[in-house]
């Protein structure tokens, strides 16, 4: 546990009764600071039982606290706000924290969800603590569906597709976007991966290859090739059933096969 | 390779429309020597067909052979030549004429078919590679008019990008915020932080920027952001300068160094919980310059995004210097990225 999510206020046990409790996860540790000290002013009744740096272990904090409120910070490393706000579920009140007016605030507008908004303005905090104070008694809201739709704006899906090539040049590793990859051509027992500027070799072979790369952007043109489609200058017509592909940027032509020039027949 | 598309492909242009041409020609040149002869027209014109017909195929078969001996042009020369020797001698197989007998009293009316096959033969594929180089140069206009007008685009693209980037609203608020907290906690602090803040805005909104700079103002303005994100972050980052004073009056394009940095703590150093470490480096090497931002951070997963912003770097590079800069990036030991900017010195 780092020193940032040690336990604050000591004697909670002593104070069962005292009133509603907050945890506050956000990973920069003056703006926990900060949280608390304006929190403290706003709403004194409100005890800070603990911090956290990032959502991790939102369980065990459950279960040792008990917090009616957890205030989040959207974006932190590791296990994010969204990430921990889908763990509470309805076992406590969840308030939002973020650091600028994006869509995240109008979902939370229109979800009825409580956030408040760094650098923070006393006024807009004394309003959403006076909505916090009617809430705090009440069951806390089901956010799954709100949570859904915000992780899906604020965090694009990851892609499936390999977007990098890591290639060994000497002894290091280079590392290529497929972007700029002109063409991935088997060479025995290597695979040659072909850019503008420079040439490598990597081990994956052609067939693992075109399992992992965006299909709409990497054709297979050859038993041995696959060709970036954003690269090509030209096909034309070649010897026996086969046609040739020149690139934009780099002199060597590249063979399709009979069995794949139906894809370059005319619409 | 099946006979049929062999010689599917060597016929490549022998169209209705050039065989339809060919035998008006034959026609037409029957006709204009038809007074010169004993012959009929007929007679002539069956003379006419087998040479123009001869001379037709030879000079397609020609046109479509990939061959590096000859030029393309004297292939098809030779092909009427020998088109018009072997049209003749068909001629004389058509019409029941011996050899021998075409080369003795006949030798004359041979010579004059031979040569008037050769001579309206050469004119008209005079013209057809006339026609044909026309066409060649005109397709070579227009492709490097093309190139011309991808490559504008691209310098194009490449300035509104820079024109565009700008300072994300996230980092500015948050470091607002920390700003706001300082102030109450520690005023020393936050006016460090807001120095830092009017440094680098002074170097990062569009309005500010100057046209040309050099890579100590691109150093100063990456020194400001990372004095900023320390602050945030506190002990997650630390980083360390590494240029001799000899490189930073070196011209350097704008905003590319910031971009590596911000990359370096956005997809580097901030998904990682542990603490990292940023090292900017540059260095003279023959011929080019070559600044790194190296970082100790989570590394780039063959499924991440995010090129976008290296792939307008790579774009802006292009623009300014062709091939001689490039960008390049390495996986660093034991975990984390080296992207590394080359330019020419």
């Amino acid at each position: 546990m780092s020193p940032a999510t040690q336990r604050q206020g000591a004697g909670s046990t002593l104070a069962e009764r005292a009133g509603p409790t907050a945890v506050i996860a956000d990973d920069e540790p003056l703006l926990r600071a900060q949280l608390r000290t304006r929190l403290a002013r706003a709403w004194p009744e409100l005890r800070v039982v603990h911090e956290m740096a990032d959502g991790r272990d939102v369980d065990g904090v459950i279960e040792r606290h008990a917090p009616n409120l957890f205030f989040l910070d959207i974006h932190m490393p590791g296990v994010n706000g969204l990430d921990a706000a889908r763990v509470i579920g309805s076992r406590a009140h969840v308030v939002f924290v973020t650091a600028y007016d994006d869509y995240a605030v109008e979902a939370f507008e229109r979800g009825a969800i409580d956030y408040v908004l760094k650098p923070f303005d006393e006024s807009r905090l004394a309003l959403t603590v006076s909505r916090l104070k009617e809430r705090v008694g009440a069951r806390p809201a089901q956010l799954d569906m709100l949570v859904e739709t915000l992780a899906e704006r604020l965090a694009p899906r990851a892609t499936t597709h390999l977007r990098w090539i890591k290639a060994s040049v000497g002894s290091n590793v280079r590392l290529i976007p497929v972007e700029e990859v002109l063409f991935f051509q088997s060479d025995e027992k290597y695979t040659r991966v072909v850019t503008c500027e420079a040439e490598s070799l990597i081990r994956k072979p052609i067939r693992e290859l075109l399992a992992e790369l965006d299909p709409a952007k990497f054709w297979q043109v050859h038993r041995a090739t696959i060709v970036n489609v954003d690269h090509i200058a030209s096909v034309r017509r070649g010897l026996k059933d086969q046609a040739e592909i020149s690139l934009r940027g780099h002199g060597e032509i590249l063979i399709v096969s009979r069995a794949f020039t139906h894809l370059f027949k005319q619409m | 390779m099946t006979g049929v598309n062999a010689s599917a492909s060597l016929l490549e242009g022998l169209t209705v429309r050039r065989v339809l041409a060919v035998t008006a020609l034959c026609a037409a040149a029957a006709l204009a020597v038809v007074r010169l002869f004993y012959n009929t027209y007929w007679d002539l014109l069956v003379s006419a067909l087998c040479v123009g017909y001869t001379s037709m195929l030879l000079f397609t078969i020609a046109g479509n052979l990939r061959q590096r001996f000859l030029p393309r042009e004297a292939m098809q020369v030779a092909a009427v030549v020998v088109g018009s020797f072997l049209g003749t001698l068909l001629t004389a197989f058509v019409k029941g004429r011996s050899l021998s007998e075409m080369f003795s009293e006949r030798l004359s009316g041979v010579m004059i078919t031979m040569g008037l096959g050769i001579g309206v033969g050469c004119v008209v594929v005079a013209g057809l590679i006339l026609r044909e180089k026309h066409a060649r140069d005109q397709a070579r206009i227009l492709k490097a008019e093309a190139e011309r007008h991808q490559l504008e685009k691209s310098v194009l693209e490449a300035r509104l990008a820079l024109m565009q980037a700008q300072v994300e609203p996230h980092f500015l608020f948050n470091t607002l915020a920390n700003v706001q907290h300082l102030v109450e906690t520690d005023a020393a602090g936050a006016s460090r932080v807001l120095e830092s803040l009017i440094r680098y805005l002074r170097a990062a909104l569009p309005q500010m920027r100057e046209s040309s700079t050099n890579l100590g103002r691109e150093l100063d303005m990456a020194r400001a952001f990372l004095e900023i994100q320390q602050v945030r972050m506190g002990e997650r980052l630390e980083f360390a300068i590494d240029v001799p004073d000899a490189l930073k009056s070196r011209p350097f394009p704008p905003m590319m160094l910031i971009s590596l940095v911000e990359n370096a703590v956005k997809h580097g150093l901030d998904p990682c919980c542990e603490c990292g470490s940023i090292v900017i480096r540059a260095r003279e090497e023959p011929g080019r310059l070559r600044v790194s931002v190296e970082d100790t951070g989570e590394g780039i997963l063959p499924k991440k995004g995010g090129g976008v912003g290296l792939a307008n770097i790579r774009e802006r590079l292009k623009a300014l210097y062709g091939v001689s800069a490039r960008l390049v990036l390495e996986e660093n030991a034991p975990h984390g990225v080296v992207a590394s900017i080359e330019v020419p010195a």
